[in-house]
């Protein structure tokens, strides 16, 4: 019965939207664009070991990809297939030299390459420089034209499947069982045969894909894009879900993702109310994030999900 | 040739601040092996600080001595937060500090708004070069200085010196550990802060200012591994002087870009390097 939990999330997940006004269903697709980068950075994170501070870099390459073919008159749907493709050719690029760092070489590693990112793409013309890519079409897909956001909460919700399935089948296989050995001892996964730089990269390229294909959603549902759009903050905001909800499990990555949206949210419609100041969602925004890290990291180090599976166990 | 010693000693001035900032994460990271993220808010905390002061009405140097102050008491509340609670592994004290550095956004913004902030430094020209300049570089040669002999010749540096060596031997012969540790930290924020006091006269300061700032003192540190305050000088010096003759000779635009590459470089050459030692030993 490993398969029913997941099917009533996805049925739970897929009856919500009709119900969802406006500016909610804008919620929803963002979480689950936000989703879908964090089970790519907790697999990351969770079997190489590594705190990835770049990861908004891939959703901007996926995100640019999917823009500037659609900006050039390529049907959208190639775009859409070519953003995590784009984000995954990126990842094994730089994941070649800088995989070989540990810890918080690697951190600070992954932080400068999205800054040399967005510096790049703040001076490329072909790019819109600073003020970005503007007037994308709507996806379309044979035709029928994506125009509401209720059609892009269930793409996003179908790419928030595929990319919990790829990740679940590729922690299930012997590569799987591989990570697992990788990510508890390294060494020892070595000696015994394990080809760890390979593995390392190969998970690195996956995590950018899923990263890269919510950056292409992202671009045909804003229609607008622009350097600002994926800050260092939002790489940061990703390791804060992925380390709330647990890092290297699915599960996990999903309730963060959608524990720190919804929080974030409800701060904010807090925040807006008549009478509040105008920095009140900016800074509750980064109280909360900041708190939320800070407690768990020190708290409840393994994260929400796999807390939880342990007590079960030890009753 | 007046324009090259020109960008020489602007880019010798940036990378002294550059130097102090990575200073303190050698300090912090050589007693505690916590990689300090919030090391940049420090600067940009001191920085703000100076500013209301200084409009409050207190004369220059006792607003920026105040302003190091405060940064060396932020940096005392992160090493209790990061290391204060027993088996906190130096990779989840980084964290813990990357998330005090977003929590330092909530405050900045809160006290001082998102716009970015400046106080005038030491006014006038030398040589066709801004005076403060030449007073970061004196202020940094002395502070480096006191810093080097502190640590050399009193009782309380070499206390510091063997916690980084080997704490569990340092603990054995009664050195209290843990507030050797907060020492570093308290100590590594007040030159986060100088850093950031002593530059923003000449480069307006933001509150997310503190990733550039992290970076380039990360990136100064990084040539020492972390561990050699005298490399991690260089280190900054060097940096501040490639940026500033490439902002003078090409475009200001590519700065960022050359010192983040030059980081690159070193991290990938030194685990390069590493891998080989580990083979042929």
């Amino acid at each position: 019965m490993k398969w029913l939990p997941p099917a009533v999330a996805v049925l739970v997940a897929a009856a919500v939207p009709p119900f969802l006004g406006p500016g909610q269903l804008t919620v929803y697709v963002l979480l689950g664009l936000s989703a879908m980068a964090v089970v790519g950075l907790s697999l990351l994170m969770g079997y190489a070991g590594q705190v990835s501070l770049g990861q908004a870099s891939f959703t901007a390459i996926g995100a640019y990809t999917a823009g500037l073919l659609a900006v050039h008159k390529f049907p959208p749907l190639l775009g859409l297939v070519a953003a995590p493709v784009a984000a995954a050719l990126a990842a094994v690029v730089v994941g070649i030299p800088i995989l070989r760092l540990r810890g918080h070489q690697l951190a600070f590693a992954t932080l400068a390459l999205q800054l040399i990112l967005l510096s790049v793409l703040g001076d490329a013309d072909w790019a819109g420089g600073a003020i970005g890519l503007q007037g994308l079409p709507y996806l379309s897909i044979l035709g029928f034209e994506l125009n509401q956001d209720r059609q892009y909460a269930y793409l996003v919700l179908l790419g928030v499947a595929l990319t919990t399935l790829v990740a679940s089948l590729l922690i299930r296989s012997r590569t799987g069982r591989g990570l697992r050995a990788l990510a508890t001892a390294p060494a020892a996964a070595e000696a015994s045969g394990v080809p760890v730089g390979a593995y390392r990269l190969l998970v690195f390229a996956v995590s950018a894909a899923f990263a890269g294909l919510a950056g292409g959603i992202y671009a045909f549902y804003v229609g607008y894009l622009a350097p600002g759009s994926f800050p260092v903050l939002l790489s940061i905001e990703y390791v804060v879900m992925a380390v709330v909800g647990g890092l290297g499990s699915i599960a996990g990555a999903l309730l963060g993702a959608t524990l720190i949206t919804l929080v974030v949210q409800a701060l904010t419609t807090l925040a807006t109310q008549p009478g509040m100041p105008g920095y009140a969602p900016s800074v509750l925004s980064y109280a909360v994030y900041a708190v939320l890290l800070i407690v768990i990291v020190l708290f409840v180090p393994r994260g929400i999900v796999p807390a939880l599976r342990l007590r079960r166990r030890s009753p | 040739m007046a324009e090259l010693v020109q960008y020489v000693l602007t880019g010798i001035g940036v990378g002294c601040a550059y130097a102090l900032l990575g200073s303190g994460l050698v300090v912090i990271h050589r007693v505690t092996r916590v990689v300090n993220f919030a090391q940049g808010s420090f600067a940009v905390l001191a920085a703000f600080t100076v500013t209301t002061l200084l409009a409050a009405g207190l004369p220059h140097g006792v607003a920026e001595g105040l302003g190091v102050l405060l940064a060396g008491g932020a940096g005392l509340l992160t090493g209790l937060i990061a290391t204060g609670k027993p088996g906190t592994t130096p990779q989840a004290g980084l964290i813990v500090t990357l998330g005090l550095g977003v929590f330092a956004y909530a405050v900045e913004i809160l006290l001082w708004g998102d716009q970015p902030r400046s106080f005038p430094g030491l006014p006038g020209t030398v040589a066709g070069v801004q005076a403060h300049y030449l007073l970061i570089i004196g202020v940094t040669a002395v502070v480096l200085g006191a810093t080097a002999l502190l640590f050399a010749r009193t009782d309380l540096g070499r206390a510091l010196t063997a916690t980084a060596e080997d704490p569990y031997a340092a603990r054995i012969v009664g050195i209290d550990v843990p507030r050797m540790g907060l020492l570093a930290f308290a100590a590594g924020g007040a030159l986060g802060g100088l850093a950031g006091v002593l530059v923003t006269p000449v480069q307006q300061v933001t509150f997310d200012a503190d990733v550039a700032l992290v970076v380039s003192g990360f990136a100064a540190a990084v040539l020492g591994n972390l561990t050699r305050p005298g490399l991690t000088l260089a280190g900054g010096l060097l940096l501040g002087v490639v940026q500033a003759l490439v902002g003078g000779y090409w475009s200001t635009s590519y700065q960022t870009e050359v010192s983040l590459i030059f980081m690159l470089a070193v991290l990938i050459a030194r685990a390069g390097l590493a891998r080989t030692a580990l083979e042929a030993a």
